[in-house]
């Protein structure tokens, strides 16, 4: 597969962002007009066969174009907040191209006090099969917001929007999900991309403010962090494929979940906590669980909840642990429970590239299984976040079941979460 | 002491309403036990249960091409239970070292995955085993029953036992006696699942096919049978039943009304490399007509099924091939056509004509290609030609189903330089999967111009994913115990009871002067002329 990058000059409205795409696709179509013109054929090898010769089919091909399909499936608006990132967000999106083309509009903001105005510059990746039998096409309009024009992003996006495609509003960095600009923009989003790992403080007020805006605007949420855990997921549920261990899946007594943290102990409450707190409400909501206490940060630094499944109660815990991870990466999962009075213990570690699940039967090991499963890059994981994947009912009941376990626990620290305009 | 027993008293009879409903309810507990909830939303939301993998003809080349290169994959990619056993069973005398050695000598070279990843294959390697078996051995089998019994203790492997016979087809029937005779075929509540794949062909005409099922079936019940056609299991195929049955807008044109002809081309460029022998004893309208064009054809023709399971889809298209007109003397000599190629020319390099390939009679006049015009007596085909064609040494290599539609009732173009070609739905099966829609459209500018275009869906722009290749998806199906993608025996001998006219009829006219086509080319005279004086021509592929 070739790519191929094209832009045009800056552009300072919306109306010459408009003119530039068209400019931009025309000379790409003249240069494969070209191209196919100087003998490059659009139907690849035909006729090879016939050495020192033309195929008998040569002659009935002529009059057969093949049309320049370009196609989109997105629209991808980003709200980068800053020129860092909005350029690595560029990068993450090239790498997506291929797979999903889309308009992708990469909005950051500078001067924010000086006059208003804006500053696009528009790229057109065009990705094309190692036979040029096809091609698709992304473009990527970075806009550099100044002054007033910050405060009302919407009117830059809407009218760039290509008609009648979804749109995913992609919000890396803290969010401010109660803010004007978000009552803007997230209703003109089928779905919203975010990285709740990466969010400033413990991270529970932010994930209980997402998961009440995508409930009451039923919104589509694809968040990294639990998009990260499918590898965890599958370890986990590798745990009761074994049917006579599936019954265990009813009787959960405990879930503990161990995450990095400075000096193992999280003596600020600082770390963010959204992937163990995805860990417990994925396996809540899968498992049919219901939340008696939610969580609850102890002296120690640990933090628990009490949930119920059927008559029984199941306690979890989120125990900080000394681990060369990051702050806030899952360092293992354990489900404890009980049948009959047998006990099993599932236990979940990840590395790198594998994960490694044992399961433990009244003690003695029953399953150990070290599975291939590395850790997903950036491109994947929007990748991931644009298609389906946990913006279905799982993710939507596992966020829902985040909320509910937050709920309770009162804002810790710091403000984690800004109420006014930010630019960040 | 321990007072006497008295005995219960008896209970009410139920009625048929309270068996029927205790029966349902322990159906439902049953699924329920076989569902895993936390898998909902993961990759498979069933994974394979425990089991032995039992690969007769372990160490022949279909093993170590497709066979094994698919378990590797699905072990690669999480897809095998920890409980998984690669029992590898064939004559030569190996051990379990030699043969996991050779295996990933394989591997390195056939995996569609590289480099092999040391960790998975490790993994895998502990789970294989080899079997020296004689299939003529009645003892062999015998132990190979108690090292599965022994296996089911060491491995966990829970009774679960998956006979894959990836061996000369002479050997099934034999194999399968065996099997029978030593219990392997046995579904207890206890003893776990037994399932057989039988690789094509299955047989060799109406009749041979009917004794092969029989034989299959006095051993095992069909629901224990999947025959495998690899065709089935490739992505494009499985997207024709989405295509068709995920989308609205064909339906309603998927019919006698607006399709004038469907094609379907299965063409190769390679000759028998080497399976000159084989080739001699089945040419292309036993290797490819009766197999993988005529399923092509059933998914094209079929109605549509009433849910995606097995048997409903396989009933549907079992009504397409008993609905096919069953060829006469008359249409074997006037609408089939066969053909052998002679020496040419293939993608540059000088290719030697059939009965110069090794192990083939220098004489021979099996067929090296076939074309066949062919009707299906329903409502929805009733007058709708289906042109099958397949062949080896054609200029390339390419799979693919062409619904060419009806013109326009009036055209109003005329004045226009060109004129509008019909619309035509191409589904690319092989290379460059795809969904090409033709239609016409105007020339920019002051005049009237038409001139004809092609849309073009390419899988390989856009889902940059890797296709999983079609035995690792049979493969898992049949772990799984889908037989949606695998043949049943009425199928095959429906599909057989428009092939054996065929061949008979062959037999009893005197043979084409042989050979008739030059390799490179699209095969022979007679077969465009079949196309021509219907006022029709094969697509240019």
């Amino acid at each position: 597969m070739a790519s191929d990058l094209r832009s045009a000059p800056v552009a300072r409205s919306v109306a010459e962002i408009e003119r530039a795409l068209t400019g931009i696709w025309a000379q790409a179509a003249a240069r494969r007009a070209k191209d196919a013109a100087g003998g490059k054929s659009a139907a690849g090898d035909e006729g090879a066969g016939a050495p020192g010769g033309t195929s008998p089919d040569a002659a009935v091909r002529v009059g057969e174009h093949h049309v320049a399909a370009r196609s989109s499936v997105l629209n991808l608006v980003v709200v980068a907040g800053h020129q860092e990132t909005a350029e690595r967000c560029a990068a993450t999106i090239a790498g997506i191209a291929g797979r999903h083309p889309s308009r992708s509009l990469i909005i950051s903001a500078v001067d924010v006090d000086g006059p208003a105005g804006i500053e696009a510059r528009i790229e057109a990746i065009s990705v094309a099969t190692a036979s040029g039998t096809a091609e698709s096409g992304a473009e990527t309009i970075h806009i550099t917001t100044r002054g007033e024009t910050s405060r009302h992003l919407a009117s830059i996006i809407v009218p760039l929007l290509v008609h009648d495609l979804p749109v995913a509003l992609w919000w890396p960095h803290n969010p401010d999900f109660l803010s004007h600009r978000a009552r803007r923009l997230l209703p003109m989003a089928d779905r919203l991309i975010v990285d709740s790992a990466t969010w400033s403080g413990d991270g529970l007020n932010r994930l209980a403010a997402m998961s009440a805006v995508a409930q009451s605007q039923r919104l589509a949420v694809a968040d990294f962090s639990l998009i990260r855990q499918d590898r965890w997921r599958e370890a986990l549920a590798s745990v009761y494929d074994l049917p006579d261990l599936r019954p265990h899946l009813s009787a959960v007594r405990s879930i503990t979940v161990r995450y990095a943290a400075a000096d193992g102990a999280d003596p600020t409450g600082l770390t963010n906590v959204a992937r163990p707190v995805y860990h417990v409400s994925w396996l809540a909501s899968r498992l049919g669980m219901t939340v008696v206490s939610p969580l609850q940060r102890l002296p120690d630094g640990r933090r628990t909840a009490t949930l119920r499944q059927g008559t029984h109660q199941v306690a979890v815990e989120l125990r900080p642990a000394r681990s060369d991870l990051a702050d806030g990466s899952t360092v293992g999962v354990e489900i404890a429970s009980q049948l009959r009075g047998a006990e099993l213990i599932g236990d979940v570690q990840a590395g790198d590239r594998t994960v490694e699940v044992t399961v433990r039967d009244q003690g003695r090991e029953r399953v150990h299984r070290t599975y291939l499963a590395p850790r997903l890059n950036d491109v994947e994981l929007l990748e991931l976040a644009v298609e389906d994947n946990l913006a279905g009912s799982v993710g939507v009941e596992a966020l829902a079941m985040a909320g509910h376990l937050i709920s309770a626990e009162p804002p810790h620290g710091a403000a984690d979460m800004r109420r006014s305009e930010d630019y960040d | 002491m321990r007072p006497p027993r008295v005995p219960a008293p008896p209970e009410p009879a139920r009625t048929a309403r309270q068996l029927r409903t205790e029966g349902a309810s322990r159906r439902r507990r049953k699924v329920e036990a076989d569902i895993n909830p936390l898998r909902a939303g993961l990759r498979l939301e069933r994974v394979p249960d425990p089991c032995a993998f039992v690969l007769f003809g372990a160490t022949g080349d279909l093993a170590h091409r497709k066979v094994i290169p698919a378990i590797y994959q699905l072990w690669r990619t999480n897809l095998l239970p920890a409980e998984f056993s690669l029992v590898a069973v064939a004559r030569r005398p190996y051990t379990d070292a030699t043969f996991a050695a050779e295996v990933l000598t394989s591997l390195k070279k056939y995996s569609r995955i590289q480099p092999i990843d040391d960790a998975s294959w490790a993994e895998l390697a502990k789970r294989i085993t080899y079997q020296q078996l004689d299939f003529a051995d009645d003892s062999g089998f015998d132990r190979l029953s108690e090292r599965l019994d022994e296996l089911d203790k060491e491995r966990g492997t829970d009774g679960n036992r998956l006979f894959y016979l990836a061996t000369q087809p002479s050997q099934v029937t034999e194999i399968i006696r065996e099997l029978g005779r030593v219990g392997l075929d046995h579904e207890m509540r206890a003893a776990g699942w037994r399932r057989v794949v039988i690789e094509k062909p299955f047989g060799r005409d109406f009749e041979s096919a009917r004794h092969l099922n029989h034989e299959v079936n006095k051993v095992f019940r069909e629901s224990q049978v999947y025959r495998i056609d690899h065709y089935l299991g490739k992505e494009t195929v499985r997207n024709l039943l989405v295509f068709r049955f995920g989308n609205g807008i064909f339906e309603p044109v998927w019919n006698r009304s607006y399709v004038d002809h469907v094609q379907i081309t299965v063409a190769e460029s390679l000759g028998v490399e080497g399976r000159g022998a084989f080739y001699e004893e089945t040419g292309a309208s036993r290797d490819i007509l009766q197999n993988h064009l005529l399923q092509l054809m059933t998914l094209v023709a079929m109605e549509p099924p009433s849910s995606f399971n097995a048997d409903a889809l396989r009933d549907q298209k079992l009504q397409v091939l008993r609905a096919i007109t069953t060829p006469n003397a008359e249409c074997v000599r006037h609408d089939i056509v066969r053909g052998q190629y002679g020496t040419g020319w293939v993608q540059g390099e000088e290719a030697p004509g059939y009965r110069q390939e090794p192990e083939v009679d220098p004489e021979s006049e099996t067929e090296t290609y076939v074309a066949g015009k062919f009707t299906i007596d329903d409502w929805r085909w009733s007058g709708v030609p289906f042109y099958l064609r397949a062949g080896k040494r054609l200029p390339k290599r390419a799979t693919e189903i062409a619904i060419q539609f009806k013109e326009v009732p009036l055209p109003l173009f005329r004045e226009s330089t060109g004129d509008p070609a019909p619309n035509v739905l191409a589904m690319r099966i092989q290379p460059d999967e795809g969904i090409m829609l033709r239609f016409a459209a105007k020339v920019p500018g002051l005049g009237l111009d038409v001139r004809t275009v092609n849309m073009d869906f390419d899988y390989g722009t856009s889902f940059v994913v890797d296709s999983p290749d079609a035995y690792e998806t049979l493969i898992l199906d049949g772990l799984l115990g889908d037989a949606s993608l695998f043949t049943r025996a009425d199928e095959v001998e429906a599909a057989w009871s428009v092939v054996t006219p065929i061949i008979e009829g062959w037999a009893a006219m005197p043979a084409p002067h042989f050979p008739n086509y030059a390799a490179g080319t699209w095969g022979p005279d007679a077969a465009d002329e079949l196309m021509t004086r219907e006022g029709r021509r094969w697509r240019r592929i």
